[in-house]
């Protein structure tokens, strides 16, 4: 028997749909035959007693999750997500390196930093990749910081308030499109597909649309019915971060399929695995018994 | 080489077939962080790392590969309270720093504190405790030289270099009886430098350290 640690926080509990893929991962484990325990930020010091960490708290190099990530590597730990998984995924300027330094398609996409931004840069970024363009602030999630631009102006107004938060920005061609496939990588191995099925009145998976949140529709796919392009695709986008586990979000408009990102620390909690009911086992056979 | 030291420039210095940056902060997502990640990426030998400086800035991290390094370090404590008196307090957050500490003598001026440096409870805190009479003090490191008459400090300054790499650095410590240990590594404005260090700062700018 060994020692699962799930490192979780106040969030992570906060949300019913949360709560209960937690209780499924502890089950999973429990069928196998390991122990569970829940970290909390106040436990970091436990983690080295355990055989192997699942942090399912939003990670982030600049907060606790990392501290945990970086403690379970350096005692030995096997650990999901890994420091490294962390520092490139939580930050699309390190992501969108990594996946162009390997030949993995993603839309046309350069950086800007704060010193470069002026009349003639945003000029010529519109000449050059065309419009509307999407900015990113590098660190953002469930596209908090992702907007659509038409114009100069409107982009100057964006770069402006992102660059508060980064000294550079994302600067990326747009890809219309009215779904994004997430395709679940562990190890190298698809071991998950779904689609998110984008809101009508925005192009971003969640967006505030008249002061109402709108969130994407999830549907888990059969590995069947999955492009098998977008399946190799997903796999080479994981393989370019690192070998944890990772969800990639590929547009697939005319056959032209791209990476739009690949996240670390995975939601599971939506429905994304319901065909796929050995997610957890997977995972934790991965930490535990390789 | 240039080697005026204006607020937020970034000199890149090549010694050793390693491109070593100089900032005065090494900040995630800063432009620093970027050019040390763009010769990464790039393939070509650079200090610090992304890594180390993600770590160094991290108080929990940094006195644990401090201490690995034989470095004396205070013990840090993660939790949302804090729970003795007097200590020291950083934050453990997206929006918090190494260079910002609050030394809370009191468990009136701590809740308050805590209050405010966990957002409400919202993020973890670290804390460090303090014996009486412990006070801070903080001395700059460049490439690894730091000027102090203490021998230690001179030495911990050496190795922590060693460690993170850090070309330019305010080693915060905690002194008490036994001597100093190390609390964080903060970042360094070159405007707070002594003329001293900005000699010593600039030679090394200028590949005229051996001088």
């Amino acid at each position: 028997m060994s020692r699962l640690g799930i490192f979780v926080d106040r969030k992570t509990l906060s949300s019913a749909e949360q709560l209960n893929a937690l209780i499924r991962c502890r089950d999973a484990a429990e069928s196998m035959d390991h122990s569970v325990e829940f970290i909390f930020p106040g436990d970091i010091k436990k983690i080295p007693q355990m055989d192997a960490l699942f942090i399912r708290a939003r990670t982030d190099p600049m907060n606790v999750t990392y501290v945990a990530s970086r403690t379970a590597s350096s005692s030995g730990i096997p650990v999901i997500d890994d420091p490294s998984s962390i520092q490139i995924c939580s930050d699309k300027i390190n992501m969108y390196c990594h996946l162009k330094k390997h030949g993995v398609a993603i839309p046309p996409t350069e950086f800007l930093s704060k010193k470069e931004v002026s009349p003639s840069a945003i000029r010529d970024l519109f000449e050059r990749m065309g419009s509307p363009l999407v900015l990113k602030e590098p660190s953002t999630s469930f596209s908090l910081r992702v907007e659509k631009v038409r114009d100069a102006s409107e982009f100057q107004r964006v770069a402006r308030r992102f660059i508060r938060m980064s000294d550079w920005i994302v600067v990326q061609g747009f890809v219309e499109s009215r779904y994004d496939w997430r395709i679940g990588v562990l190890g190298g191995e698809m071991i998950y597909a779904c689609m998110y099925t984008i809101p009508s009145d925005t192009f971003k998976i969640q967006d505030s649309v008249n002061g109402h949140v709108v969130y994407c529709g999830v549907e888990s796919i059969p590995p069947g019915d999955v492009p098998g392009e977008v399946i190799r695709l997903g796999i080479d986008a994981a393989n370019a971060i690192g070998d944890g586990l990772y969800g990639v979000d590929i547009k697939n408009s005319n056959g032209d399929a791209c990476v739009i990102e690949v996240n670390d620390n995975p939601s599971l909690e939506g429905g994304e695995d319901s065909l796929y009911p050995q997610v957890y086992e997977k995972i934790i056979s991965y930490l535990l018994e390789r | 080489m240039s080697a005026v030291l204006s607020r937020e420039s970034i000199h890149l210095v090549e010694r050793d077939d390693t491109v070593h940056v100089v900032a005065e902060e090494y900040f995630y997502k800063t432009e620093s962080y970027y050019t040390i990640l763009s010769h990464e990426i790039h393939g070509i030998p650079v200090a610090p790392g992304s890594s180390a400086v993600l770590d160094a800035y991290i108080v929990p991290l940094c006195l644990e590969r401090a201490g690995s390094a034989g470095i004396p370090v205070t013990d840090c404590t993660i939790s949302h309270s804090c729970a003795q008196y007097p200590a020291v307090l950083y934050g453990l957050n997206y929006f918090a720093s190494s260079s910002e500490y609050t030394v809370v003598r009191d468990s009136a001026r701590g809740k308050e504190t805590v209050r405010h440096i966990t957002n409400n409870g919202k993020y973890p805190l670290c804390y460090q405790r303090l014996a009486e009479g412990e006070y801070i003090e903080g001395h700059v490191a460049i490439f690894g030289k730091s000027c102090p008459e203490d021998d230690d400090i001179c030495g911990y300054a050496r190795s922590l270099y060693e460690v993170f790499g850090i070309p330019l650095v305010t080693m915060v410590f905690v002194r008490g009886e036994d001597g100093a240990r190390l609390s964080s590594l903060a970042p360094t404005r070159y405007s707070s430098l002594s003329n001293a260090e900005k000699t010593l700062l600039r030679a090394y700018i200028t590949h005229q350290e051996f001088l």
